[in-house]
């Protein structure tokens, strides 16, 4: 069974659910395929419950929104779902908390408005070929075989799937040592109390004291709490080292051990704390995110690779399509980010030319696996940044799907 | 009651890199602004508890006793903190 569309994009994260609703719009007829069974990505399976990257990296000034059109959509309706006015300033960055379950609700809710774009969930892109001048890629749904036609293609899989499949000379990997950490994140229910820097910095010494005398794995060091917009509901975000060096994203045995850390050293937070913090003492166990949040893998090599030096001096670019406003936020081990922020506060572009590559027209990419390099890339990953690059890549694709 | 120096608690932040700063740590440099987070404050306050056997409770985590060498030694110091 074969389904035929102008536009096919592949992942449903916040650049594939941003390129989507940027292709449908533009008139194409647009096919959305996921993996998981939830759009949103990071955002919803992974439970990461910050935008980052929606606002202008000016902190002197009044937050304003970074990049027009869907990431001021969908940050829009998160504000209004979650009844926050404003993002919050933490310390020289406005973030925006947002909640998964309902990013998924506001995915859900705008794709649906599209009536030229269906979504295709639970299901493994398994090949890519050149078919004359279509993209062939074939996917597997429970043993289910089926092929998708189109005339662009883009991919917001994070992973640089299409390259991968098709010529991994389209795309770089930093090494395992240096990939950035992924996060376990997980949500904690029946909370009391109130939750500020003073509160988050005298846990982080009962944790530490307890990791000392044994009563806590060491993996335990890196953990952070967030409240949700929500009375009683607080995330909390451990770094995993993932066997550092060993780190292998594609590696399922090594994925596999990663879970099972996460979850581990989440449950003896979860015991631990419940046992000595009055505001723990009525949590059940928490929420299990779907996956660990993956901030690293391959990612494309287009015909411009962004840096950490064009970021760092917020260059600009006559073919730019978005602004980067986040500080690249390097997560290379589990003992805290280490931030290069802008030289000043000014954002960022990002050319067109990180979304494509000429030599073979037709496929962009943006979100997690545009064209960056390793430290640009801890800028760009985020994602109200990848809405916005996932935007300008639905676009492009359109408007190469009409030239066709 | 330990007799702890600014100088002593810089020592300690470059021997364990606590901070990564390309200016050279003063008695009264800034320690969050020179870089210092709640995580390294962490691996601070156990270095601490190592080199000069005093013992920092949770409640004491706190970003003004943390705010220069000179202000965490002063206080690590002061007679009428416990030292236990």
């Amino acid at each position: 069974m074969t389904l035929e569309a102008d536009v096919i994009i592949a992942g449903g994260g916040s650049a594939g659910l941003a390129a989507a609703l940027a292709s449908a719009r533009g008139g194409a007829r647009t096919l959305l395929l996921e993996r998981q069974t939830k759009l949103g990505g990071m955002g919803t399976n992974a439970l990461v419950h910050t935008f980052c990257g929606l606002f202008h990296p000016d902190v002197s000034l009044p937050w304003a929104w970074l990049n027009a059109g869907i990431p001021v959509e969908i940050g829009q309706a998160m504000m209004e779902r979650t009844g926050q006015s404003a993002p919050d300033l933490m310390g020289k960055v406005y973030v925006l908390r947002q909640h998964p379950s309902l990013y998924a609700q506001i995915a859900d809710e705008l794709c649906a408005a599209e009536s030229n774009l269906t979504i295709l969930t639970g299901s493994e892109w398994t090949d890519l070929h050149r078919d004359g001048n279509r993209w062939q890629l074939d996917i597997m749904t429970r043993g289910a075989k089926r092929q998708l036609k189109g005339k662009a293609l883009v991919d917001t899989t994070g992973d640089a799937t299409g390259a991968r499949l098709l010529n991994p000379e389209w795309c770089q990997q930093t090494e395992s040592a240096r990939l950035y950490r992924p996060a376990y994140i997980c949500a904690f229910h029946g909370m009391t109390g109130t939750h500020d820097d003073g509160w988050r910095l005298q846990i982080g010494a009962m944790i530490v004291r307890a990791i000392r005398d044994g009563k806590l794995p060491p993996e335990a060091m890196g953990a952070g709490f967030r409240d949700s917009p929500f009375a009683g509901e607080t995330f909390l975000t451990v770094d995993l080292e993932a066997g550092q060096g060993e780190w292998d994203p594609f590696d399922p045995v090594k994925r596999a051990r990663v879970e099972r850390e996460g979850r581990e050293v989440a449950l003896a937070l979860w015991s631990f704390l419940r046992a000595e913090h009055a505001d723990f003492k009525n949590c059940p166990p928490p929420m299990l995110p779907t996956k660990a949040g993956i901030r690293e893998t391959a990612r494309y090599i287009g015909d411009y690779v962004i840096t950490g030096d064009d970021l760092g001096l917020s260059r600009r670019f006559e073919d730019e399509v978005a602004l980067a406003g986040w500080p690249m936020e390097k997560r290379e081990n589990a003992r805290g980010p280490k931030f290069r922020f802008f030289d000043e506060p000014k954002p960022g572009g990002i050319p067109a030319r990180c979304l494509f590559r000429q030599d073979v027209p037709g496929l962009y990419f943006a979100g997690r696996c545009l064209s960056a390099d390793h430290e640009a890339l801890a800028s760009l990953r985020v994602m109200g940044t990848c809405m916005a690059t996932g935007e300008a890549a639905g676009k492009l694709a359109v408007d190469f799907a009409s030239r066709c | 009651m330990p007799d702890i120096s600014p100088n002593a608690v810089i020592a300690l932040i470059v021997e364990h890199q606590i901070v990564e700063t390309d200016v050279p740590l003063t008695p009264e440099s800034d320690l969050f602004a020179s870089g210092l987070d709640s995580l390294a404050m962490m691996q601070l306050m156990l270095h601490l508890e190592r080199q000069f056997g005093v013992r920092i409770s949770p409640g004491e985590m706190t970003r003004n006793h943390f705010a220069s060498a000179t202000v965490l030694a002063r206080w690590l110091s002061h007679p009428n903190r416990s030292a236990t």
